[in-house]
C-alpha cells in the first residue's frame, strides 16, 4: 500500500507539470494547425458538423477542424468568454442572433467583411454574399458588411399530430390564436378523458414573445429597434406585448397550454409532443428532423403550418432565429484563413442543402433552395418548405428585421420570467410586465456604463 | 457631500470603544489588576474599534456615508454604513479585550504552552515544520483568502467580465438585494430546501442504517446498492429525476396517471416543485449519510445495549437513551455536511430539475450567484450576492456549533 | 490491523458474529423496501440507456436492444472514456494531493513547536467555513484571468490544500501517545522517516477515508470546470456528459445520456467499495476529538 501511495505522489508531480500544447509554427500535412470550433448542438446536428469538419481536413491537410459540443448557445457563448478571458479562445463560435450586439462590442471577433477583404474566394472557396437569401441579410450585416458567416436559421412553426386532431374532428391547422383556441375546444374531451395531457405546448422562452411582437410590428427597443442607434429603453409594456403576455396567461389559465413548469424546456417540449401527450407544439422549424424522424418510427402523421398570430391584429412577418459563425480576433493569418475557408465551405450550395434536410433550418441560400426544388425535395417532405415560406412572406419592417442590443441575452430571460409569473402567480399582466421593463432598463443602463463611450 | 465627516466617525466610535472598556474595567467584579488600569483599558478599546472601523471604511474612502440626493438610496446606504461600522468596531474591540485580558490576567495565549512530550527540537526544527506547513499555507492564502478578498472588492463595483472597464458603485449592489423582495424569497427557499434535505436525509439514513449495520446476510451487496446514489453527481440526479418527474412525458405522472387517475404537478406548481428538490436532493445524499451512520452505530458498544437489554429497556428505550446520544458527533458532522450539500452542491441539481423555477420557487441563494455571475456576468451583484451567502452559512454554521456544544458527546 | 498501536476504539468490539436471521426478517424487508425506492432511479437509467428514444417516450421499464448503438455513440463517438479518464487523473492526483499536503500539516501541528501554532491552526482551520462555490467568479479572475490556467493545474491546484485533511490528521495524531514520538527520537529518526516508517501506517484507515470522500468530491465536481475548463480533451467527465444532453429545440437523446450516467457513477462505487472497510473505521477514528 505504501508503494501506491508512492506512486501516487510521483502521479502528482507529473499532473502537475503537463504543459499545455506547445503552438505549431507553420500549417503542413505533417503538423496541422488547430481550428477549434464552438457548435451549440450535441446531437445528429453536431454528426453533420463533425463530417463537414473531416472533409475539409482532407481537402485541407494543413488544418485540422475540431468541433466542440455545447448543449445550447448560452452555455456555448459563457464558455467562449471565459476561455477569451483565459486568453485561450477557440478559432470559431457559433453565436445566436441575440447576442450580436454583444459580440460587437466584445471586440473578441474579427469582422468577416474584414478578413474576406473583398476578395471572391479565401483558399479557393467561393464567396457569394449576394447569393444569402434577404431576411438572413437584412438581419445580419449592418451597414452592409457581414460581421459573421451566416449558418443556422430557422423560425418557429406549429406542428401538429393529425391523428389526433382527426380523432376530434380537426381537419384544418390553427393558423391564429383564434383558430388555436378553437382547436383546443374541440380537444378538451379527450384531456378530460385523460388520453392527452393538454392541447398545445411551446417552450416558455422569449423568442416567441419577439416573434409575436414582430407579428404585431412592434418594435423591442428605441431608437429603430436598436438598429439607428443605440438603443436606451427596453419597451415592454407596449399594447402588443400586453396582448401577448396576456394571451399566453390565459391559454395557461383554460389549461390549453401544457407548461412543463421548466423555462427555456426546449427537450422537455419536444418529448411531450413526440410521445404523442400532446397533439400541438409550436417550435423552431430545426426541430423539423427531429419531429418527422420520431413520427415516421411511430406511425404517426405530422402537419406543419405557420406560427399562429392574432387575427385581430394582423400579420407583418416573423423574424428569423439561428446563428452566425464568427472568427475570433488576432489569430495567426494562415489559420484565420483556415478558419474563414472553413466557414465558406461548411455554408456553401451543397452544405446549405444537405443541412437543411438534416436538421430543417431554413437554407440560407438561394443556390441551395433551387438545388433542393430540382431534386424534389419539397415535393416529398412539404413540412420543410412552411418556414422558409413564413420568413419569405414576411414583410420587412424595423420590427421584422429583428432587435439589435447589448443586453438582448438577459433580457430574454427576463421576459421569459415574466411570462411565467403572470402564467403561475396569477398577478395583473401591466403590473408584471411594466417590473420586467424596470429590471432590463436597468440593465440596459448598466451596460452602456460600461461599454459605451460616452 | 457626506453625512458626517469621517473624521468624526471614527471619533464616535472610539469614544464608544473607550467607555465601553472603561465600564468593563470598572465593572464590580473585574479583577484588581484590571481596575488599576482602567485608563489604558479605555485608551486601548477606543483604539482597537477606531481601527477595526477604518480598516472595514477605509477601502470603502467611507462611501456609504456620502449623500447623491436619492433619499430612499441614502437612507439605505447610511444603515449599510452604520452596519460596517459597528461590526468593524464591534469585532477588532472584541479580539483586542479578549488579548488584553489574558495578558492582563497572567495567561497564556491560547495553545501557546505545548503538554505534549516528544516533540522533535533538534536544531531546524522550526524551520522544517514551517516547510511542512507551507504548501497548505500558501494554497490556502492565495485561492481562498485573496479570492474572498476579491469578492469583497468586487461587490463595490459595477463589473462585467470583459468589459472594457469598471466602475465604482459602493453599496448599491447590496442595496438592490436588499430593497428586493425576490432576494428575499431567495433566502428563504435556501433554507427551506436545506432544513427539509438535512431532517429527511438525516432521519432516513439512521432508519436504514440501524437495519443494515449489523452482519447480515448480503450486507455487502445492501450496502453497495444503497450508497450507489451518492456516487451520481447532483447534475445527474437532475436528469433522471427531469425523466421520472416531467410533467407531460415523465414515467412517474404516467405510472401514476395509469394506475390511479392521478397527475401531481411535480415541476409545475410553486408549492410542490421545492419537495420535489427536497426528495431528488435526499436521494442523492442519502447514500453518504447512511455510510457515516453505519461507521458510528458498529462503534457503539454492545455491552451498553446488552445491559440496558437485561435491565428491562426496550429497544426504542436503547435507542434514544444509549444510541442516539452515543451518535451526536456523527449527526453533527452529518448536520453540517448536509447543509453544505443543501446550499452549495444542490446547484447541478437544480439547474437540471427545475431551473430554479417555477415562478423562481426552487432558485435558491447558490443558483441565483451563478446565474447572475456567470450567466449574467454581472460580476458585481453576483460577489455581492456571494458575500450574503456566506455570511448567512457562516451565521448557520455557528448557530450550530453553539446548539451543539454541551448536547454532542465526545468519546464513548 | 495496524491500528492496534493502542489506540481508543480498535479496542472496541465489533458485534460478534451470531447468525440470527429467522429474528431479523425484518431488517430484510426494510432494506429491500429501501433499496427498491432508492435504487429505482437507478435502474430506470439502467433502462433507459439500453432504450431508443421513442421507447423512453413510450414509459418502457424493460431493457431494450438498443445498447449497443448507445455504447458506440457513447464510447467512441462522444469520448466518453477520454473524460473519465480526465477525471480520474484529476482526481487521482488532487487526493493524493490532499493527502500529502494534509499529512504534513497534520504533523507540524503535532509534532513540533511552532510559534503562533494557535494561530496558524486558526488560520487553517476557518476556510473550513470559506467554500469555494461562494469565491468561484473571484477565483475564476485569479486562475483563469491572471494566470492564464486552463487544464489540469486549474482543476488541481487551487484545491489540492485541504482544511479537513490537515483538521482530520492532527486530531488523529493527537490521540498517538508521546511515547511514540519519543521513541522514534531515540532511535535517531528524522521527522519525515517518522512520518514514512510510523505516521504513515498508523494512519492508513484515515488516510482511506479521506481519499474516498475527496475522491467523489473531485469527481462530481462540476461548477468550477465549467467556468474553467474550454478544451473538450480536458473536460471532465461531468462536462463531458454535458456533452451527451441537447438542450436545444430537438429532443434530447436519453438513451446515451443515462448510458454515460451510469458508466460515470462507476469509479466512485469501486472507490468507495474497494475502501469500504478502512473507511469506516477510518471515520470511527475520527470520533474522536
Amino acid at each position: 500500500m505504501r508503494k501506491t501511495f508512492l506512486v501516487l505522489t510521483l502521479l502528482l508531480l507529473a499532473g502537475l507539470t503537463l504543459l499545455a500544447p506547445v503552438q505549431a509554427q507553420g500549417c503542413s500535412a505533417e503538423a496541422p494547425c488547430e481550428i477549434d470550433a464552438l457548435i451549440g448542438f450535441t446531437d445528429h446536428r453536431l454528426d453533420w458538423a463533425v463530417e463537414r469538419a473531416v472533409e475539409f481536413g482532407e481537402m485541407f491537410p494543413q488544418y485540422v477542424v475540431n468541433i466542440e459540443s455545447f448543449s445550447d448557445y448560452e452555455p456555448l457563448l459563457d464558455s467562449y468568454i471565459l476561455s477569451q478571458e483565459q486568453g485561450n479562445p477557440p478559432e470559431i463560435m457559433q453565436l445566436f442572433e441575440v447576442g450580436t450586439q454583444f459580440a460587437i462590442d466584445s471586440g473578441y471577433f474579427k469582422p468577416a467583411s474584414d478578413i474576406i477583404a473583398g476578395r471572391d474566394e479565401v483558399l479557393g472557396q467561393p464567396v457569394d454574399f449576394d447569393d444569402i437569401i434577404p431576411v438572413v441579410s437584412s438581419y445580419y450585416t449592418i451597414g452592409g458588411d457581414w460581421s459573421s458567416v451566416a449558418w443556422n436559421t430557422s423560425t418557429p412553426i406549429l406542428y401538429a399530430n393529425l391523428n389526433i386532431l382527426g380523432e376530434a374532428g380537426i381537419m384544418d391547422l390553427p393558423t391564429t390564436w383564434q383558430g388555436v383556441e378553437a382547436a383546443c375546444e374541440q380537444l378538451q374531451p379527450m384531456v378530460d378523458a385523460g388520453s392527452i395531457a393538454g392541447c398545445i405546448v411551446w417552450p416558455n422562452h422569449g423568442w416567441f414573445y419577439e416573434q409575436w411582437l414582430a407579428q404585431q410590428n412592434t418594435e423591442l427597443v428605441n431608437n429603430g429597434n436598436g438598429r439607428e442607434g443605440r438603443p436606451t429603453q427596453v419597451l415592454l409594456s407596449s399594447e402588443a406585448s400586453l396582448n401577448i403576455v396576456q394571451w399566453h396567461k390565459d391559454m395557461y389559465e383554460k389549461g390549453y397550454y401544457a407548461y412543463s413548469g421548466k423555462q427555456r424546456d426546449w427537450s422537455g417540449a419536444v418529448q411531450a409532443f413526440n410521445s404523442q401527450q400532446l397533439p400541438m407544439i409550436m417550435t423552431s422549424s430545426a426541430s423539423a428532423g427531429g419531429i418527422m424522424r420520431n413520427a415516421g418510427e411511430n406511425g404517426v402523421e405530422v402537419g406543419t403550418s405557420n406560427m399562429v398570430y392574432d387575427e385581430e391584429v394582423g400579420w407583418t412577418g416573423n423574424i428569423l432565429g439561428g446563428a452566425t459563425m464568427w472568427i475570433t480576433d488576432g489569430l495567426e493569418p494562415e489559420i484565420e484563413e483556415g478558419a474563414m475557408a472553413f466557414l465558406l465551405f461548411f455554408s456553401n450550395t451543397e452544405n446549405s442543402a444537405t443541412w437543411h434536410q438534416v436538421s430543417g433550418y431554413v437554407p440560407v441560400r438561394n443556390s441551395s433552395v433551387a438545388l433542393l426544388e430540382e431534386q424534389g425535395w419539397y415535393e416529398e417532405n412539404p413540412n420543410f418548405l412552411t418556414a422558409s415560406i413564413q420568413l419569405g412572406e414576411s414583410q420587412v419592417t424595423i420590427a421584422t428585421q429583428g432587435a439589435i442590443f447589448g443586453t438582448f441575452v438577459e433580457t430574454r430571460n427576463i421576459i421569459t420570467q415574466a411570462i411565467e409569473d403572470a402564467m403561475l402567480t396569477g398577478g395583473d399582466v401591466a403590473e408584471i410586465m411594466a417590473a420586467a421593463e424596470e429590471e432590463a432598463n436597468v440593465l440596459l443602463e448598466e451596460y452602456n456604463l460600461l461599454y459605451v463611450d460616452e | 457631500m457626506y453625512l458626517v465627516s469621517p473624521l468624526v466617525l471614527l471619533l464616535l466610535v472610539a469614544l464608544a470603544g473607550g467607555g465601553w472598556s472603561a465600564w468593563r474595567a470598572r465593572a464590580q467584579g473585574a479583577a484588581p489588576a484590571v481596575r488599576q488600569r482602567a485608563q489604558l483599558l479605555a485608551l486601548l478599546g477606543a483604539a482597537s474599534a477606531a481601527l477595526g472601523a477604518l480598516i472595514l471604511l477605509a477601502p470603502l474612502n467611507f462611501c456609504p456615508f456620502e449623500l447623491d440626493g436619492d433619499g430612499n438610496a441614502d437612507r439605505l446606504n447610511v444603515m449599510l454604513g452604520i452596519f460596517i461600522l459597528l461590526g468593524g468596531a464591534f469585532l477588532a474591540h472584541r479580539v483586542a479585550s479578549s488579548l488584553v485580558g489574558r495578558w492582563l490576567r497572567g495567561e497564556a495565549l491560547p495553545g501557546a504552552t505545548e503538554t505534549r512530550t516528544g516533540l522533535f527540537s533538534g536544531p531546524g526544527s522550526t524551520l522544517l515544520a514551517l516547510l511542512c506547513l507551507a504548501p497548505t499555507l500558501t494554497i490556502l492564502t492565495l485561492f481562498l483568502y485573496y479570492p474572498m478578498f476579491d469578492t469583497f472588492q468586487l461587490s463595490t463595483q459595477l463589473a462585467r467580465l470583459g468589459a472594457p472597464r469598471t466602475r465604482f458603485v459602493c453599496m448599491r449592489n447590496f442595496n438592490q438585494l436588499l430593497g428586493d423582495p425576490d432576494y428575499g424569497r431567495t433566502v428563504l427557499v435556501s433554507f427551506f430546501l436545506a432544513a427539509f434535505i438535512v431532517l429527511f436525509s438525516l432521519a432516513l439514513s439512521l432508519l436504514i442504517a440501524q437495519m443494515a449495520y449489523r452482519p447480515i446476510t448480503g450486507g455487502r451487496f445492501y450496502r453497495a446498492l444503497l450508497v450507489w446514489p451518492y456516487a451520481l453527481s447532483p447534475v445527474i440526479a437532475g436528469i433522471i429525476f427531469e425523466l421520472l418527474f416531467h410533467n407531460t412525458a415523465g414515467v412517474l405522472n404516467h405510472v401514476l396517471y395509469s394506475t390511479f387517475g392521478l397527475k401531481v404537478p411535480w415541476l409545475l406548481d410553486p408549492t410542490i416543485a421545492p419537495w420535489t428538490v427536497v426528495v431528488a436532493s435526499t436521494w442523492n445524499i442519502l447514500g453518504f449519510c447512511i455510510l457515516f451512520y453505519i461507521a458510528g452505530l458498529q462503534n457503539v458498544p454492545n455491552d451498553l445495549l446488552e445491559a440496558a437489554a437485561i435491565d428491562g429497556a426496550s429497544a426504542i428505550q436503547r435507542f434514544f437513551s444509549i444510541t442516539f446520544p452515543l451518535l451526536s458527533p456523527i449527526t453533527f458532522f452529518l448536520v453540517v455536511t448536509t447543509t453544505t450539500y443543501a446550499f452549495f452542491d444542490t446547484y447541478g441539481l437544480i439547474d437540471f430539475l427545475t431551473a430554479g423555477g417555477p415562478v423562481e420557487s426552487t432558485t435558491t441563494m447558490m443558483y441565483e450567484v451563478f446565474e447572475v455571475g456567470v450567466v449574467a456576468r454581472n460580476l458585481g451583484s453576483a460577489a455581492a450576492r456571494s458575500l450574503l451567502l456566506f455570511g448567512i452559512v457562516i451565521g448557520v454554521t455557528i448557530l450550530q456549533f453553539r446548539f451543539s456544544r454541551g448536547r454532542v458527546m465526545y468519546g464513548s | 490491523m495496524e491500528e492496534k498501536l493502542g489506540l481508543p476504539y480498535a479496542a472496541a468490539p465489533v458485534t460478534p458474529r451470531r447468525r440470527r436471521l429467522p429474528k431479523r426478517w425484518y431488517a430484510h424487508v426494510i432494506l429491500i423496501t429501501a433499496i427498491i425506492i432508492t435504487g429505482f432511479p437507478v435502474y430506470y437509467a439502467a433502462v433507459v440507456a439500453t432504450q431508443s428514444n421513442t421507447q423512453v417516450f413510450n414509459y418502457q421499464l424493460t431493457p431494450s436492444t438498443y445498447l449497443e448503438r448507445n455504447w458506440d455513440l457513447v464510447i467512441h463517438e462522444r469520448q466518453l472514456p477520454r473524460y473519465m479518464l480526465n477525471s480520474v487523473i484529476v482526481a487521482l492526483v488532487m487526493t493524493t494531493g490532499k493527502a500529502v499536503l494534509s499529512l504534513l500539516a497534520g504533523m507540524a501541528f503535532v509534532f513540533f513547536r511552532i510559534p503562533g501554532k494557535w494561530l496558524i491552526f486558526g488560520f487553517v482551520l476557518i476556510t473550513l467555513m470559506m467554500p469555494t462555490e461562494v469565491m468561484a467568479i473571484a477565483l475564476f479572475r485569479l486562475v483563469g484571468v491572471e494566470l492564464q490556467w486552463g487544464g489540469y493545474d486549474a482543476m488541481i491546484v487551487p484545491f489540492i490544500a485541504s482544511a479537513t485533511g490537515s483538521f482530520l490528521f492532527r486530531q488523529h495524531f493527537a490521540s498517538i501517545p508521546g511515547e511514540l514520538s519519543e521513541a522514534a527520537q531515540i532511535d535517531g529518526a528524522n521527522p519525515l522517516q517518522f512520518l514514512w516508517y510510523v505516521l504513515i501506517p498508523i494512519s492508513w484507515n484515515a488516510i482511506a477515508a479521506l481519499f474516498v470522500i475527496q475522491f467523489l468530491y473531485a469527481w462530481n465536481q462540476y461548477l468550477w470546470p465549467l467556468m474553467v475548463i474550454h478544451e473538450t480533451t480536458l473536460k471532465p467527465v461531468q462536462l463531458g456528459l454535458r456533452s451527451l444532453r441537447s438542450g436545444t429545440e430537438t429532443g434530447d437523446s436519453f438513451g446515451p445520456l443515462m448510458l454515460g450516467a451510469v458508466l460515470a457513477s462507476i469509479p466512485p462505487l469501486v472507490v468507495f467499495l474497494a475502501l469500504q472497510k478502512q473507511f469506516m473505521s477510518g471515520f470511527a477514528l475520527t470520533r474522536d476529538k
